[in-house]
C-alpha cells in the first residue's frame, strides 16, 4: 500500500478530525491515498462514516492501535 | 467470553440502543426520586460552594435559593448523579483500554474551550436546564420550555458552526507527504484491571448507601453510573446532534436522540399516570430562547456540552478541563446576574410554566410530542441524505463522482 499523504490529527477533538479529513480529501487528486491517524474516540465512528458518505472509499477497515485509530482513504 | 468482552468493551454501542436505555432509565429515575436526570443545576451549586469557601456571602442570591444549596454535593442526589456519571464513564473507559492524556496541539483550543464552556454554562442555566433537563429529560416531562430550548439550540449551533469554521478559529493541520505517522508503541494493558477495581469499589459504595439507609443517594449513585456508562459507550454527543448537521449532514446522533426521547416520553407518561405524579414543568420565557441560543453557540465553541464534556474529560481529553471550569464559571455568573443585574425581572418573569398534559390532557400531550419528534427525525433523515460538506444542499458540485 503506497501512502501519498499522512494527516496526523492526534490530540484534536471533534469536529476537527472530520473537517480536516474532508478538507484534505477535497484537495487531493482522485486516486491518491490518504492516511489519517486520530485519537479522539468519536472519530473512530464519524470519520469513516462521513468519508464514505462523501464519496471516498476506505482502502481497508479502520485499524485500532491502543488508543489510536488509523484510516486509509482513497480520494 | 472473549467475544462478549470484545462486543461490550472494545466496540462502541449503537447510539440508538444507548439513548433508548437512557430514556427508560431516566423515566424510572423520575418515578423513584421525583427529580430528573440533570447536571448543570449541580454545576451551579458547585460554583456556589466555591464562592462560599472564598468568603462570599451568597445567602441572599435569589438563584441559589431557587435551586437550593442544602448540604454538600455528596449528600445530594443531584450531586451523585454527576459523580456517578464521571465514575461510570471512567470505569468503561478503563475497561476498554481507552484512556489517554490527549493534549491538543493547537493551544488555542484550550482558550476556545474555556470561552465556549462559559457561554454554554451561562446559557443553560438561563434557560433553567441544559441538554438534559431542558431537552432530553424535559421533552418527556411535557414541559413546553424544552421545545423552545431545542429550537433555540438549533439556531445557536448554526451560529456557532459559522464561528468555528472561520480559519482563525479552526486552525490548520499539518499534512505530511508519504507514510509519515509513527503510531505509538503498544503498551501492556493495565487499564482494564484498574477499571475492575474501581467498579468494585464503586459498587461497594452503592451497597453502603443502601445499607446505611441512604436509599436515595444509593439510587442516584447507581443511576448516575448507568447514565455515564451509556453516554460513554454510545459516544452520545448532543453537540454533534446539531453541529454535524450544519457541517457535513451527519445525523446519526440526531436520530438516536429523537428515538431516545420518544421512548422516554412514553415511559414517563406511564409512570406519571400510574403513580399519579405531577410532571416537572419549567418556566417558558424569553430567557429560554436566549439561553438556548447561547447554549448552542457555547457547546459548538467548546466542542461538547455539559454532558458530553463529562466522559470526554474522563477519556483524558485535556481540552475539556477548561470546558468544565468554563461551565461552572458561566453557570455561577448567571446565578449572580439573575437578580443582581436584573435578568430575572427582564426576561424570565414575563414567562410562565406551561405543561402539555395540563394544556391538552395526557393523550393530546403524547400525540403532539411523538408527532413533533417524528418531524424532527424526518428532517434529520432528509438532511443526512442531501446535505454535504462545503456544499450544503446544492447538487452536482462534488469534485469526485463515484
Amino acid at each position: 500500500m503506497s501512502i501519498d499523504f499522512t494527516l496526523d490529527l492526534r490530540g484534536e477533538s471533534c469536529p476537527y478530525p472530520v473537517i480536516y479529513t474532508l478538507e484534505t480529501l477535497r484537495d487531493l487528486k482522485k486516486g491518491q491515498l490518504l492516511q489519517v491517524i486520530t485519537d479522539c474516540p468519536s472519530s473512530f465512528r464519524n470519520v469513516p462514516e462521513e468519508v464514505v458518505k462523501h464519496g471516498y472509499t476506505l482502502e481497508q477497515d479502520p485499524v485500532r492501535n491502543g488508543q489510536e485509530f488509523l484510516f486509509y482513504i482513497r480520494a | 467470553m472473549k467475544q462478549v468482552y470484545d462486543k461490550v468493551f472494545n466496540r462502541y454501542w449503537s447510539p440508538y440502543l444507548a439513548m433508548a436505555l437512557a430514556g427508560i432509565l431516566s423515566a424510572v429515575y423520575f418515578g423513584i426520586t421525583g427529580t430528573v436526570w440533570a447536571v448543570t443545576g449541580e454545576f451551579t451549586r458547585l460554583g456556589g460552594h466555591l464562592l462560599e469557601w472564598s468568603g462570599v456571602d451568597i445567602s441572599d442570591w435569589a438563584y441559589f435559593q431557587l435551586i437550593h444549596m442544602n448540604g454538600t454535593t455528596f449528600t445530594r442526589t443531584d450531586g451523585w448523579i454527576v459523580w456517578g456519571m464521571f465514575i461510570g464513564a471512567l470505569i468503561m473507559i478503563l475497561l476498554s483500554n481507552s484512556f489517554k492524556i490527549r493534549v491538543p496541539r493547537q493551544k488555542r483550543r484550550l482558550l476556545q474551550g474555556l470561552a465556549g464552556g462559559f457561554v454554554a454554562g451561562f446559557g443553560a442555566r438561563l434557560a433553567l436546564g441544559c441538554n438534559l433537563a431542558a431537552f432530553f429529560t424535559g421533552v418527556p416531562q411535557f414541559s413546553l420550555h424544552s421545545w423552545i430550548f431545542i429550537a433555540a439550540t438549533a439556531i445557536g449551533t448554526y451560529l456557532g458552526t459559522k464561528l468555528v469554521n472561520t480559519s482563525w478559529w479552526k486552525g490548520k493541520p499539518t499534512l505530511l507527504k508519504g507514510n509519515a505517522a509513527a503510531p505509538s508503541a503498544a503498551r501492556k494493558k493495565i487499564q482494564p484491571y484498574v477499571g475492575a477495581v474501581l467498579a468494585l469499589a464503586y459498587a461497594a459504595l452503592i451497597v453502603y448507601f443502601y445499607a446505611a439507609g441512604k436509599t436515595m443517594l444509593g439510587t442516584a449513585a447507581l443511576f448516575g453510573a448507568a447514565f455515564g456508562i451509556l453516554i460513554e459507550r454510545g459516544q452520545i454527543c448532543f453537540t454533534s446532534a446539531f453541529r454535524d448537521l450544519w457541517i457535513s449532514g451527519r445525523a446519526a446522533m440526531t436520530k438516536a436522540i429523537f428515538v431516545g426521547m420518544a421512548v422516554s416520553s412514553v415511559a414517563t407518561l406511564i409512570i406519571i399516570l400510574v403513580n399519579g405524579m405531577d410532571p416537572i414543568t419549567k418556566i417558558a420565557a424569553p430567557s429560554t430562547l436566549i439561553g438556548g441560543i447561547l447554549f448552542g453557540i457555547g457547546i459548538v465553541m467548546a466542542g461538547g456540552c455539559e454532558t458530553g464534556m463529562m466522559y470526554r474529560l474522563m477519556e483524558g481529553q485535556v481540552v475539556f478541563l477548561p470546558v468544565f471550569i468554563g461551565n461552572i464559571a458561566g453557570a455561577t455568573a448567571l446565578a449572580y446576574a439573575w437578580d443582581h443585574l436584573g435578568i430575572f425581572n427582564a426576561i424570565v418573569k414575563p414567562g410562565k410554566p406551561i405543561n402539555l398534559i395540563t394544556a391538552m390532557g395526557p393523550a393530546g400531550a403524547i400525540i403532539l410530542t411523538l408527532a413533533l419528534l417524528a418531524v424532527g427525525f424526518g428532517i434529520a433523515v432528509y438532511w443526512q441524505k442531501n446535505y454535504r460538506f462545503g456544499i450544503g444542499f446544492k447538487k452536482g458540485e462534488t469534485k469526485h463522482v463515484h
